[in-house]
C-alpha cells in the first residue's frame, strides 16, 4: 500500500507542476497586463510596482520567484485588492466553497443512491423510469439555469428562502440544491448501473438462498459492491464540484474561491491567479490521490 | 440481445428484452463485438478486391451491424423522441431567423430606434399596447430585441461550437489513440501515462485562464479560441476507447493482409483500424457534443465565451439572470430550449450506445 501511495505521489508532484507551469506561461504569454487597462499609470510609478512584483526580471527569474512561492506557499499580495495577501483571499473564500461543495455532495450521495438502489431493485418498473428520466433532466439542465430558477420559485414567489447572499443556514438552502442536482443525477444512474450488475451475480443468488432477508441481502452484500461506482466517481466529482461552485458562487453572489478565481481571471490580478490555481491544483490532486487509495483498501481486486 | 439476458441493462430507455411481446419478429443475434471486424476468412481476404475495398473503409461485412443498431436504435423510444427532438431544434435554429426576417421583417440583432421604451423587456405575445400579438412570441430582451430570434440564432452558435470543439477532440482523439494502441510497447505506454496526467488537470481552471488572457478583440477570434479550447480538452477519453478498440483489432487476420501486401503502418491505421473502431467513436462524440455544449454555456455565462453581438444559449442565459426578478421569461426561453436540446441530445448517445454496442458502458 505505501508503495502505491509513493508511486501515485511521484505522478501527482510532476502533474501540479504541470498546472502551475501552464498557468504561468499563460498569463506570461498573453498580451498586456494588469497595468495595462484603460487607467495610465505615472511610468516610474509603474517600473517601481513592476520592480516590487518582481515584473521586470527576465522570465526564467520570474518562473523560478513563481516556483518558490509555491513551494514556501507564500503567494505574495494582490494586484486588485491592495494590502491582502493572497493567503488570507483563500483562507477567506475557502469555507464558503468547501461548506456549499461538501454539503452539496453529502446531499447528492445521500439522494442518489437511495434513488438508484431503489429503481435498480424495481427495474424496469414505474418507479425506475420515473427516477431515471428525473436523473437525465437533473444531469441536462445546467445549473446556472436551475438555479435562477429555484430562486423565483422560493425567493421571489413563495419569499421562502433568501434569495442570495452569504448568511445563515437559509442562505445555503438554495446554493447547495443547485450545486447537488446533477450529481444527484450521476450518482443515481451510476447506483443503478452498478446495483443491477451485482444483484444478478452468484453470490447475490447465495446470499438469497442462505435465506437472508432482502434487507440484509441489499444492505450487507450488494450495497458493497453495487457502489464502487460511486466510489470511482469521487475523484472527478471533486474536480466538477469546483466548476459548479464557480457557477453557484456567481448567481448567488456568494464570497467563494470560486467567485475570486473568475475576478482574478478578469482582473489579471496575477499574484491570485497562480496563488488560486496552485492551491486548487493541489487540494484537488491530494484529494484525488487519498479517493485513489481509499478505493484501492474497499477494492480487493485492485492490485498495487 | 434477447438470447443473452445477462448483458445487464444499465442505462435509462432501454428496451428490455422481456418487455417485448412474445412473437414479435426474433431480434438478430448480438454482433457487435464481431460486427465490427470485417468477415472475410483469411484465404480470401488477401485476394486483392478485399483489400481494396477495406484500403477504401468500405464496411463489407459490417453493414448490417449498421442496420441491426439502427433497428435497435428505432425501438428505443426515448432515443427516438432525442432524435426527433434534435433533428426539430437543429432544423428550428439554422432556418428560423432566415424565416423571421422574411415573415416578421427582422433579424436577431434588430433594435426598433424610432423609441426603445415601447417594445422593451415586453412578455410573451403582447404587442406594444399590451394586447395579445404573434409578433413576439417569446417576449424580447433588454434592447427591445425579438426574443425567439435571438434564442435561435443563439441556438446556431452553441451547435457550432458544440459541434466543431467535438470534431477537434475527435480529430486529436482518434490519432493520438489510434497510433498509441497500434505501436503499443513503450511508445503507448509513455502515451497513455501523458493520458493519465492531462486526466488529473483541473482543466476547466486552465481553460478559464486561457480564455481570461487571451480575450480576443473580435467576435470571432473568441469563438475560434473556444473551439481550441474545448476540444484540446476534451479529447482524453477518445484517445482510451480508440486505443482500447485497434488494440483488440490489431491482430485480427485483416491487418495482417493488409500488412503482407505492403500497406504502409499510417495506411493500416487510418483506413483499416479506425474505420473498423467507429462505432464506439460515433457513441462516444454523440455524448461529447452535449457536454461541450455545457461548458461553452458554463463559459458563456461567465462571461468569458461568446462576446457580443454573438449570442449562444449560456450567454442569452447570463443576460436573462440580470433581469430575473422582473422579466424572468428572458432566462426562461433560452434556459429550458438548452436543456430540451441536452435531454435530447444525452438521451439519443446513451440510445446509440445501447443500439452499437450493449457491452459498451459510460466510464
Amino acid at each position: 500500500m505505501l508503495r502505491f501511495i509513493i508511486r501515485r505521489l511521484i505522478i501527482t508532484i510532476p502533474t501540479i507542476l504541470v498546472v502551475i507551469t501552464l498557468t504561468w506561461g499563460l498569463i506570461r504569454l498573453a498580451p498586456g497586463n494588469f497595468y495595462s487597462g484603460e487607467k495610465r499609470l505615472p511610468a516610474a510609478i509603474e517600473k517601481n510596482i513592476r520592480a516590487k512584483y518582481g515584473l521586470d526580471k527576465p522570465w526564467y527569474e520570474q518562473y523560478g520567484l513563481a516556483m518558490r512561492q509555491i513551494v514556501t506557499l507564500d503567494f505574495g499580495t494582490s494586484l486588485k485588492y491592495e494590502g491582502q495577501s493572497v493567503a488570507s483571499i483563500i483562507a477567506r473564500s475557502l469555507p464558503v466553497s468547501a461548506s456549499i461543495g461538501l454539503l452539496a455532495y453529502l446531499l447528492a450521495l445521500l439522494v442518489g443512491i437511495t434513488t438508484g438502489s431503489i429503481a435498480a431493485l424495481k427495474q424496469n418498473s414505474k418507479t425506475d423510469y420515473a427516477s431515471m428520466a428525473l436523473a437525465m433532466l437533473g444531469i441536462s439542465v445546467p445549473n446556472f439555469v436551475l438555479g435562477p430558477v429555484l430562486v423565483l420559485l422560493f425567493s421571489l414567489t413563495l419569499y421562502w428562502l433568501p434569495p442570495s447572499r452569504w448568511g445563515g443556514l437559509p442562505n445555503l438552502i438554495l446554493p447547495v440544491l443547485t450545486l447537488s442536482a446533477i450529481y444527484m443525477a450521476y450518482i443515481a444512474r451510476l447506483t443503478r448501473a452498478g446495483m443491477l450488475e451485482v444483484l444478478r451475480s452468484d453470490y447475490i443468488r447465495t446470499a438469497r438462498a442462505k435465506g437472508l432477508t432482502e434487507r440484509a441481502v441489499v444492505m450487507r452484500h450488494a450495497m458493497r459492491g453495487g457502489l464502487m461506482p460511486v466510489v470511482s466517481y469521487t475523484g472527478p466529482a471533486l474536480a466538477f464540484l469546483l466548476t459548479g461552485t464557480v457557477v453557484v458562487e456567481r448567481i448567488f453572489a456568494l464570497p467563494g474561491l470560486g467567485n475570486y478565481f473568475i475576478q482574478a481571471s478578469l482582473n489579471r490580478d496575477e499574484p491570485l491567479i497562480i496563488g488560486i490555481v496552485s492551491f486548487i491544483a493541489i487540494a484537488l490532486l491530494m484529494m484525488n490521490l487519498l479517493v485513489d487509495v481509499v478505493y484501492a483498501y474497499l477494492d480487493p481486486r485492485v492490485r498495487y | 440481445m434477447k438470447d443473452e439476458p445477462q448483458i445487464p441493462k444499465s442505462e435509462v430507455g432501454h428496451e428490455e428484452p422481456a418487455l417485448t411481446p412474445l412473437g414479435t419478429e426474433p431480434a438478430p443475434p448480438v454482433r457487435a463485438r464481431e460486427g465490427d471486424v470485417i468477415h472475410t476468412s483469411p484465404e480470401l481476404a488477401v485476394g486483392e478486391g478485399d483489400v481494396r475495398s477495406a484500403e477504401r473503409g468500405d464496411i463489407v461485412a459490417g453493414s448490417s451491424l449498421w442496420k441491426d443498431a439502427w433497428r435497435r436504435l428505432l425501438r428505443n423510444k426515448l432515443a427516438v423522441f432525442g432524435m426527433i427532438v434534435v433533428a426539430l431544434v437543429t432544423l428550428a435554429a439554422l432556418t428560423g431567423p432566415f424565416i423571421i426576417r422574411k415573415v416578421a421583417g427582422f433579424s436577431p440583432d434588430y433594435i426598433p430606434t424610432n423609441d426603445v421604451k415601447l417594445i422593451k423587456s415586453f412578455p410573451p405575445f403582447t404587442a406594444p399596447d399590451g394586447s395579445f400579438s404573434w409578433t413576439h412570441p417569446m417576449g424580447t430582451d433588454n434592447a427591445g430585441r425579438d426574443q425567439l430570434a435571438r434564442v435561435l440564432q443563439g441556438g446556431q452558435i452553441s451547435l457550432l461550437v458544440g459541434i466543431i470543439a467535438t470534431l477537434v477532440s475527435l480529430v486529436i482523439g482518434v490519432s493520438y489513440g489510434a497510433v498509441s494502441g497500434y505501436l503499443g510497447g513503450k511508445v503507448d505506454n509513455l502515451m497513455m501515462r501523458l493520458v493519465d496526467v492531462l486526466y488529473s488537470l483541473p482543466y476547466i481552471i486552465l481553460v478559464i485562464v486561457l480564455l481570461a488572457m487571451f480575450r480576443s478583440s473580435t467576435p470571432l477570434g473568441q469563438l475560434v479560441l473556444l473551439f481550441v479550447a474545448l476540444g484540446s480538452v476534451s479529447w482524453l477519453t477518445m484517445a482510451r476507447i480508440v486505443r482500447g478498440q485497434v488494440m483488440s483489432l490489431k491482430n485480427q487476420e485483416f491487418v495482417l493482409a493488409a500488412r503482407a501486401t505492403g500497406v504502409s503502418t499510417p495506411r493500416i491505421v487510418f483506413r483499416h483500424l479506425v474505420p473498423n473502431a467507429l462505432g464506439p467513436v460515433i457513441v462516444y462524440a454523440t455524448l461529447t457534443i452535449p457536454s461541450v455544449m455545457l461548458s461553452e454555456a458554463f463559459l458563456s455565462f461567465l462571461g468569458l465565451g461568446v462576446q457580443p453581438p454573438l449570442a449562444s444559449w449560456g450567454s442569452l442565459a447570463a443576460d436573462g439572470i440580470q433581469n430575473l426578478a422582473i422579466f424572468p421569461w428572458q432566462l426562461i426561453f433560452p434556459g429550458v430550449t438548452m436543456a430540451l436540446m441536452l435531454f435530447s441530445l444525452n438521451f439519443l448517445g446513451d440510445g446509440l450506445r445501447d443500439a452499437l454496442d450493449p457491452q459498451m458502458r459510460k466510464e
